[in-house]
C-alpha cells in the first residue's frame, strides 16, 4: 500500500458526516485516472475522503512498479484478507453477478481492485478517515489543494481498464488513466470545442481564420476515447459543516465543480468508507439531472444493507451514523451490525511536518497547461528561494516562451515576484517592504546603467520621499511625495557624453545635464505669486524659466525667465544685470520685481539652486548605480532568510542544539564508563599485576556467571518470600475479619477493607514482578555471558576456547 | 547714562543720515553696484543700524514701512517715539539710551525681540501690544518693584528675560520670584532655568501663585463672559431683533414717560400694567424668535448662493486654465520652431499662425468669461429677487406683530384713561379712599389735564414702538440693499479683473511674438 495509498482520515466527525463524500467513477468522463489500478482505486477513495479531510499519499512511484515496493514490509492486512473481508468480497461478487445479469449493457462494477500486494480489496475498505494535525487540511479547498500537490499522477497502462483481479470470472471493469498533460488539456479542449461552436455561430469575428487553425489543432487532438475513460473524483454532499449544496472536487486540480457541470458525463457508482452505491439513474444528459439522495433505492442501488440504514432523507441518517463514529470506534461500530463494512485495512496516514511543508513529491511539481507550464517547489528547496514559476508559451508545443512569472519566498532582498516578458525583454521585479534601498518595483531590460528602467520605492521608508524614478537612455524622471520643500517632480534631460581624452578623470564621467525640470506642489504659506510651480533650468543656455502657482481666482500664472549673460558693455565694464536678462509676466504686477537689484538677487539664488538640483540629480544617478550594484550582489548571493522559529533551518540554533547534544552524549559516555566493573570483585582475588591465564580467565568467568545466577535466584526467592508473607498476612486478617465480622465497628470494617485492597494490590505487584523476573532472568544471564565473552580482559582466552 | 552727552553735539535723524546708513549697510559688490545705479528706496529696506550717532530724537523713519530690524542703541534718546509706522518690526534695539518710560510701542504687534538695556526705566508697562514678544532685555535700569514682573505674565511666548542691574535684582528672592511667576521663561539673565530651580520656585511661591492664578482666572472668566455676551448681541443685531428677547423695549417706553410712571401708582393700574407688560413682552419675544429664524433663512440662502457662484467660477477657471495650459504647450513648441526656422517665408507663415493662435486663445477665453458673466447675472438676479422677497416677508410679519403691540398700547391707553377719569370723578366727588402721591394728585386737577397726561404717556409709548419698528425696517432694508449692491459690485470687479487678466496675458504673448519678429527682422 505504501505506494500510493493515501488514506483519508477523518478528523472531525462533523466533517465527515457532513461530507458524505463518495468517489464516483464514471465510465464516460473525459478525465481518467492516474496510477495503476489498485492505487487508482485507493486513491479515488482517498480522494473522496479528502473531502472529509485529509489524505496523504506517499510520494513513491505508482504501483505499477511493483518491484519498487517492498511488499514484505507492508503490514499483514495488506497481504491477506480477513474472514470478514473475504465475506465482503463474496457479497460483492454476488452483487456484481446480479448486477451484470440485470444490467447486461452496463460496464462491470469497480468493486475490488488489487492492491499493491496483488490482493483484492473492496474499495470502501481502502478508505480510512483520519484526523491530521494541520489546520490547513480541515477545509476542503486547502485540503484538496494539498492532495493535488502531494500526489503525482501516473497514467494507467490501459486508459480504459483499471487492473482488477485476474482470477475473477467476471473480469472487473477497467479504468483508464491519462497522462497529466491530457488531463488539463482535455478540459481545455472541451472548452475550446465550445468556443469553436460559438465562433461558428459568430461569423462576424475577424479572427475566423485563426479559429480555424485552432480548430484543426484541436481536432487533431480530439480524444478517440472520449467518454470511455474512467475517472474518479470526490462528491461532497450538502448538509454538514455548512456545506450549502452538493459539489464535486477534482482531486488532480483541487478545483470544485458544480454537480451541473458539463464535464461530468455520468456516474457508475459511488462509495465511501461505509457503503457502495450503484447509480441507477440515466446519465444521457451528463450528471446534471442526478439526484443524490442515497437513501432512495430506486436511484441508488446499495451494496450493504446494514451500514447505511437510510432509505431516503439520507442526509440526516448519515449524520446520525457518522456522528457516532470517532476515529477510535470505527472498528467497533462494525461489530454491532449484521454485516458492516470491515474496518479499513490500510494504515493510518502520517504526514511529517517536513513532508507537509514539501507538499509535492520531492518538493517539486510540474503542471502542464495548454500554452503554459506551472512549476512548484517547496520553500528552501531552491537556493534562490524560487517557489513557483509560471511559463506562458506562444504555441501549443510550448517551445516559444511568451512570459515567465517567478515567485520567491524568504529572500533576504525581499524579492517576491519576477515577471519576465520574453517578447519585450522587460523584467519586472516586485519587492516586499524591507529592501535596504526601499525598492518596491524594479522594471528593467538590462542591468546596465543608463538604460530604460523604472524603479518604484516605498516612499515612506525613504528620507527624500521618492516614489518613482523612471529612466531612459537620455532622461531621468523622479516623482516625490511629502517633501518639506514641496518638490514633487524632477525631470532631467541628459546630453551626449563628452569624450574625455585623458584618463586622469579616472572613473566618473557623468553625462552632461541639458535640462532640469522641477515641479513643486503648492506651499500654503506663500502667496501664489511667489510660490514656484515649475522651474526649468536650461543649463547650456544658462536660461532659467519659472512658472508660479495660479492664484485662486485667476486663470493665468506668473512667469519669469532669467537669461544669464556675461558680457561686457561698450565701456568694458562687466554687465551685471540688464532688464532684458529677466522677462517677467506677472498677473499682478509688483513693484519690487521690476528692480534690477531684486532680479539680480533672485538670479543669484537660482544659480545656487541650479547647482543644488544638479547635485541632487547627480546623486540620483549615483544611487541608481549603487542600487544596481546591490541588486547584482543580492542576485548573486540570493541569501534566504530563516525565521528564528524555524529550528530546523536556523543554523545557529542548530549548531547550538547539536553542541548541547554532543555535551549530553559525552556526559552519558562518562557515566557508562563510571559503571561498576562486574569483573572487579573476582579479579581482585587474583594476584595483582599478573596476566590472566586461560584457566584463571575461565574461572573468573564461571565465578562471575554463577555469582550472577545466584543473585537472580536470590532475587526471585526474595520476591517469592515477600509474596508468601503478604499472602499469610492477608489470610490472617481475613480470618480475623470473618470471626469478628458481626461485632466489628464501622471504622474497623473500613480499615479492613482498605487493608484488603492494598494487600491485594501489593500481591499483584509482587506477582507481576516475579513473573517479569522469571522472564527476564534468563535473558539477563545470557546478556552477561555475552558481555563476558566480549570483555577485553577475557576475550583472548575465551575466544580461543570457543 | 555715564556718557556726557553734551560732550558731543546731539544729532538729528535727517534724510542724509538715513541715506548714508542705508547705502553703507546695503548690498555689496555686484549687487551694490546695481543698488547704487538704481538707488534704494527706504521702503525696501528691511534692516537698519543707527548706533553711536548721538541721536536725541527718533524721527523721519516713517518711510521705512517694511523694516523688520532696527538698531538705535548707544544714542542719547530720551523718549520712544516715531516708530508707529514700523509695524513689521521684529527686532528693536534701544539699549544704552536715556529712556525713562516705556511708550510709543503700541503699533509694533510683530515685535519679538526688544532691548531696553541700560536706560532709566523704573516701571514695566505699555507693552500690551507686543503679543509675540519672546526676548526682553531690561537690564541696568531702575526697576525697583518686584510687582513689575507680574505684568510680564501676559506674554505667553516670552522665553528670555534680562533684569540684572536693577534694584530688584539685589533682592534675595529675585530669581525664585521670577521663576515662579513666569513659568514659561527659559533663560533669565543669560542663565538657563533648570527644572530643579523651577520646582523649588514653584513650591516656595505656591501660595501666592495660587492666589494670583485664581484672580487671573476670575478675570479671564469675566472677560470670556463679556465676549460671549457681546457675540450674542452681535448675532441678534445681525438679525435686527436685538433686545427684543427682554422687556427692554417695554422698559424703554416708560423710561422717559414721567406721566406714565406717575399714573402707575393709581389703584388698579399696576395690575393692568403687569398684564400689559406680560403680553407686550410675549409679542416682543415672538418678534425676536421670528427674527432669528429669518436670519437663519437668509444666511442659508446667501451661503447657498455663494457656494453655487463659487462652483461656477471655479469650473470656469478650470476650463480657462486648461485652455491656457494647452496653448502654452503649443506655444513653447511654436516659439522654438520659429527660432529654429531659417527660411524667412516659413518664419512669416509660422508667426502668422502663431498670432492666429493667440487671437483664438483670446477669443476662447473671452467667450468663456462672457458666458460666465451671463450665467452669473442670471443667478444673481434670481438671488436678488429671493432675498428681497425674504426681507419683505420678514418686515411684513414684524410689522403685523408690531401692530399688535400698538393695539395693546391702545387698549392699555383706553383702560388707563378710563381708570384715570373714574379716579378724577372720585376725587372730584371726594370719594377717593386711598391717598395719592402729591405729584400724581397734581394731575387730577381737571379732566383736560388728566387726559393730556394720559395722552402724553400714550404718545411716548407709540413713539417708542414706532421708532423701534422703523429702525428694524430701515436696517433690514439697508442691509438687503447693501448686500445686493455688494454682490453686483463684486461681480463687476471680478469680471473686470478677469478681462484685465486675459488682456494682460494676451498682450504679453503678443509682445513676446513681436519681439521675436523684431529680432528676426534684425537678424
Amino acid at each position: 500500500m505504501e505506494v500510493l495509498k493515501e488514506k483519508v482520515e477523518e478528523e472531525e466527525e462533523a466533517e465527515r458526516e457532513e461530507a458524505a463524500e463518495r468517489g464516483k467513477k464514471m465510465m464516460r468522463p473525459v478525465e481518467m485516472r492516474r496510477e495503476e489500478l489498485p492505487m487508482t482505486q485507493e486513491m479515488l477513495r482517498d480522494l473522496e475522503k479528502k473531502l472529509s479531510e485529509i489524505e496523504i499519499i506517499i510520494p513513491e512511484p505508482p504501483i505499477i512498479t511493483k518491484d519498487t515496493i517492498d511488499i514484505s514490509k507492508l503490514p499483514l492486512s495488506y497481504q491477506s484478507n480477513t474472514l470478514k473481508e473475504e465475506h465482503l468480497l463474496e457479497v460483492a461478487d454476488n452483487f456484481a453477478r446480479q448486477y451484470s445479469h440485470l444490467c447486461p449493457d452496463r460496464v462491470p462494477l469497480f468493486l475490488h481492485p488489487l492492491n499493491e500486494c496483488e490482493v483484492p480489496k473492496f474499495v470502501s475498505t481502502t478508505i480510512r478517515p483520519t484526523l491530521m494535525p494541520y489546520p490547513e487540511l480541515y477545509n476542503w479547498d486547502s485540503c484538496a489543494q494539498f492532495v493535488s500537490d502531494f500526489l503525482s499522477m501516473v497514467p494507467l497502462p490501459d486508459p480504459l481498464q483499471p487492473v482488477v483481479k485476474e482470477e475473477e470470472k467476471a473480469p472487473p471493469k477497467k479504468y483508464a488513466i491519462k497522462p497529466p498533460r491530457d488531463l488539463s488539456s482535455r478540459f481545455e479542449q472541451e472548452q475550446e470545442t465550445k468556443k469553436q461552436e460559438e465562433l461558428k455561430g459568430e461569423e462576424e469575428r475577424q479572427r475566423k481564420e485563426e479559429e480555424q487553425r485552432l480548430l484543426e489543432v484541436e481536432k487533431a487532438k480530439t480524444d478517440p476515447l472520449h467518454g470511455l475513460r474512467v475517472h474518479s473524483w470526490v462528491l461532497v454532499l450538502s448538509g454538514k459543516r455548512e456545506v450549502p449544496e452538493n459539489f464535486y472536487i477534482d482531486p488532480f486540480t483541487a478545483r470544485s465543480y458544480s454537480t451541473q457541470d458539463d464535464h461530468f458525463l455520468g456516474i457508475e457508482s459511488l462509495w465511501n468508507h461505509k457503503n457502495y452505491w450503484v447509480n441507477m439513474q440515466d446519465c444521457w444528459n451528463g450528471c446534471k439531472d442526478l439526484v443524490f439522495d442515497l437513501g432512495d433505492p430506486v436511484r441508488w442501488e446499495y451494496l450493504l444493507l446494514g451500514t447505511d440504514k437510510a432509505p431516503l432523507s439520507v442526509a440526516e441518517e448519515e449524520d446520525d451514523t457518522m456522528n457516532d463514529d470517532d476515529v477510535e470506534n470505527l472498528g467497533k461500530e462494525d461489530d454491532d451490525k449484521s454485516f458492516d463494512m470491515p474496518s479499513s485495512w490500510v494504515e493510518q496516514i502520517e504526514i511529517s511536518p517536513e513532508a507537509f511543508e514539501t507538499r509535492c513529491p520531492n518538493g517539486k511539481k510540474v503542471i502542464q497547461y495548454k500554452r503554459a507550464k506551472l512549476e512548484k517547489w517547496a520553500p528552501y528547496l531552491n537556493s534562490n528561494g524560487l517557489v513557483c514559476r509560471l511559463t506562458a508559451y506562444e504555441d501549443l508545443e510550448c517551445t516559444m516562451t511568451l512570459e515567465i512569472k517567478e515567485w520567491f519566498q524568504n529572500r533576504e532582498d525581499t524579492l517576491q515576484l519576477r515577471h519576465i516578458n520574453k517578447s519585450t525583454g522587460l523584467i519586472i521585479d516586485y519587492f516586499k517592504p524591507g529592501h535596504p534601498q526601499a525598492l518596491r518595483v524594479h522594471a528593467y531590460k538590462s542591468m546596465q546603467p543608463e538604460m530604460d528602467r523604472v524603479m518604484e520605492f516605498y516612499e515612506t521608508a525613504r528620507v527624500d520621499g521618492l516614489i518613482k524614478r523612471e529612466e531612459t537612455p537620455k532622461t531621468m524622471t523622479e516623482y516625490y511625495r511629502g517633501r518639506s520643500d514641496f518638490l514633487s517632480y524632477r525631470h532631467v534631460d541628459f546630453g551626449d557624453r563628452v569624450k574625455k581624452l585623458a584618463l586622469n578623470s579616472a572613473e566618473s564621467n557623468p553625462r552632461p545635464m541639458v535640462k532640469i525640470t522641477e515641479r513643486f506642489s503648492r506651499n500654503p504659506e506663500k502667496p501664489a505669486d511667489e510660490d514656484v510651480a515649475e522651474r526649468v533650468f536650461l543649463i547650456p543656455e544658462e536660461r532659467t524659466q519659472l512658472r508660479y502657482h495660479c492664484r485662486d481666482d485667476h486663470i493665468t500664472a506668473s512667469k519669469r525667465e532669467f537669461l544669464r549673460r556675461t558680457e561686457v558693455d561698450s565701456k568694458g565694464n562687466k554687465i551685471i544685470m540688464t532688464p532684458d536678462m529677466c522677462i517677467n509676466f506677472e498677473v499682478e504686477p509688483m513693484e519690487h520685481t521690476k528692480k534690477l537689484l531684486s532680479q539680480y538677487e533672485a538670479m543669484m539664488k537660482l544659480k545656487n539652486e541650479e547647482k543644488l538640483s544638479r547635485h541632487q540629480a547627480w546623486e540620483s544617478e549615483l544611487e541608481v548605480l549603487e542600487i544596481l550594484k546591490l541588486r547584482e550582489e543580492e542576485e548573486g548571493a540570493h541569501t534566504l532568510t530563516i525565521s528564528i522559529y524555524d529550528t530546523k533551518r536556523n543554523e545557529k540554533s542548530k549548531e547550538y542544539r547539536e553542541a548541547m547534544e554532543h555535551v549530553m552524549h559525552e556526559e552519558h559516555l562518562r557515566q557508562v564508563e563510571a559503571q561498576l566493573d562486574y569483573l572487579a570483585p573476582f579479579l581482585a582475588q587474583l594476584p595483582p599485576g599478573e596476566k590472566l591465564t586461560h584457566w584463571q580467565a575461565m574461572k573468573v568467568k564461571d565465578e562471575c556467571l554463577s555469582d550472577f545466577k545466584q543473585r537472580l535466584i536470590d532475587k526471585a526467592n526474595l520476591i517469592q518470600a515477600r509474596f508468601e508473607k503478604e499472602t499469610q498476612e492477608l489470610q490472617k486478617q481475613q480470618q480475623w475479619y470473618q470471626e469478628n465480622q458481626v461485632t466489628l465497628t464501622a471504622e474497623d470494617k473500613a480499615w479492613y477493607l482498605s487493608y484488603y485492597s492494598q494487600a491485594v494490590f501489593r500481591m499483584r505487584i509482587l506477582e507481576q514482578r516475579l513473573n517479569r523476573h522469571r522472564e527476564l532472568a534468563p535473558l539477563k544471564y545470557l546478556a552477561l555471558e555475552e558481555k563476558l565473552h566480549k570483555d577485553p580482559r577475557l576475550v583472548e582466552f575465551l575466544e580461543v576456547f570457543v | 547714562m555715564h556718557r556726557l552727552y553734551n560732550s558731543v553735539e546731539p544729532r538729528v535723524m535727517d534724510e542724509d543720515m538715513l541715506k548714508l546708513a542705508v547705502r553703507e549697510q546695503g548690498p555689496k559688490e555686484e549687487a551694490g553696484q546695481l543698488a547704487r545705479q538704481e538707488g534704494i528706496l527706504f521702503k525696501d529696506v528691511l534692516s537698519l543700524r543707527l548706533d553711536f550717532q548721538n541721536i536725541l530724537r527718533i524721527d523721519s523713519l516713517w518711510q521705512f514701512e517694511n523694516l523688520t530690524k532696527l538698531q538705535l542703541d548707544n544714542n542719547i534718546i530720551e523718549k520712544i517715539e516715531g516708530l508707529e509706522h514700523l509695524v513689521h518690526l521684529v527686532w528693536l534695539d534701544l539699549s544704552f539710551n536715556n529712556i525713562e518710560a516705556i511708550e510709543g510701542l503700541d503699533t509694533l504687534v510683530n515685535l519679538e525681540d526688544l532691548s531696553l538695556f541700560n536706560n532709566r526705566i523704573s516701571k514695566i508697562d505699555s507693552l500690551d501690544a507686543l503679543v509675540k514678544l519672546q526676548v526682553l532685555s531690561l537690564g541696568n535700569n531702575q526697576i525697583g518693584n518686584m510687582m513689575n514682573v507680574i505684568y510680564l505674565r501676559r506674554f505667553k511666548d516670552l522665553r528670555t528675560l534680562r533684569l540684572s542691574g536693577n534694584p530688584i535684582a539685589e533682592l534675595d528672592d529675585y530669581r525664585m520670584f521670577i521663576c515662579a511667576h513666569l513659568p514659561g521663561l527659559v533663560y533669565l539673565d543669560f542663565q538657563r532655568i533648570d527644572d530643579h530651580m523651577k520646582e523649588l520656585a514653584e513650591s516656595k511661591h505656591q501660595y501666592s501663585m495660587d492666589e494670583l492664578k485664581h484672580r487671573e482666572n476670575l478675570i479671564q472668566a469675566q472677560l470670556d463672559e463679556e465676549r460671549a455676551q457681546q457675540e450674542e448681541l452681535e448675532k441678534h443685531k445681525a438679525a435686527f431683533v436685538e433686545h427684543l428677547n427682554s422687556p427692554f423695549l417695554f422698559d424703554s417706553m416708560y423710561a422717559e414717560d414721567v406721566e406714565g410712571n406717575k399714573l402707575a401708582s393709581l389703584p388698579g393700574v399696576s395690575e393692568l400694567l403687569q398684564a400689559y407688560k406680560d403680553k407686550f413682552v410675549t409679542i416682543c419675544l415672538n418678534i425676536f424668535e421670528y427674527g432669528l429664524k429669518q436670519q437663519e433663512k437668509r444666511k442659508l440662502e446667501l451661503d447657498t448662493f455663494n457656494e453655487c457662484v463659487q462652483e461656477a467660477i471655479q469650473e470656469n477657471q478650470e476650463q480657462g486654465k486648461h485652455r491656457i495650459a494647452k496653448f502654452e504647450e503649443k506655444h513653447s513648441l511654436s516659439l522654438n520652431a520659429i527660432r529654429d526656422e531659417s527660411d524667412l517665408i516659413n518664419i512669416e507663415v509660422k508667426i502668422l499662425e502663431y498670432s492666429e493662435d493667440i487671437t483664438e486663445l483670446f477669443n476662447v477665453l473671452m467667450t468663456l468669461e462672457m458666458q460666465l458673466v451671463e450665467q452669473l447675472e442670471e443667478t444673481i438676479n434670481m438671488f436678488e429677487r429671493n432675498i428681497i422677497d425674504l426681507v419683505a416677508l420678514f418686515i411684513e410679519n414684524v410689522q403685523s406683530l408690531m401692530a399688535q403691540c400698538r393695539d395693546l398700547e391702545n387698549h392699555h391707553h383706553e383702560k388707563l384713561l378710563e381708570i384715570s377719569i373714574n379716579t378724577l370723578e372720585k376725587i372730584l366727588k371726594g370719594e377717593l379712599d386711598e391717598d395719592l402721591p402729591d405729584d400724581l394728585r397734581a394731575l387730577f386737577v381737571d379732566k383736560d389735564t388728566i387726559v393730556n397726561a394720559v395722552g402724553a404717556s400714550h404718545d411716548i409709548h407709540l413713539l417708542k414702538i414706532d421708532s423701534r419698528e422703523d429702525e428694524l425696517v430701515s436696517r433690514t432694508n439697508s442691509w438687503c440693499a447693501h448686500l445686493v449692491d455688494t454682490i453686483h459690485k463684486n461681480e463687476i470687479m471680478r469680471n473686470r479683473r478677469r478681462v484685465r487678466e486675459i488682456n494682460q496675458y494676451i498682450d504679453h504673448m503678443q509682445n513676446e511674438l513681436d519681439s521675436l519678429e523684431c529680432s528676426e527682422v534684425i537678424d
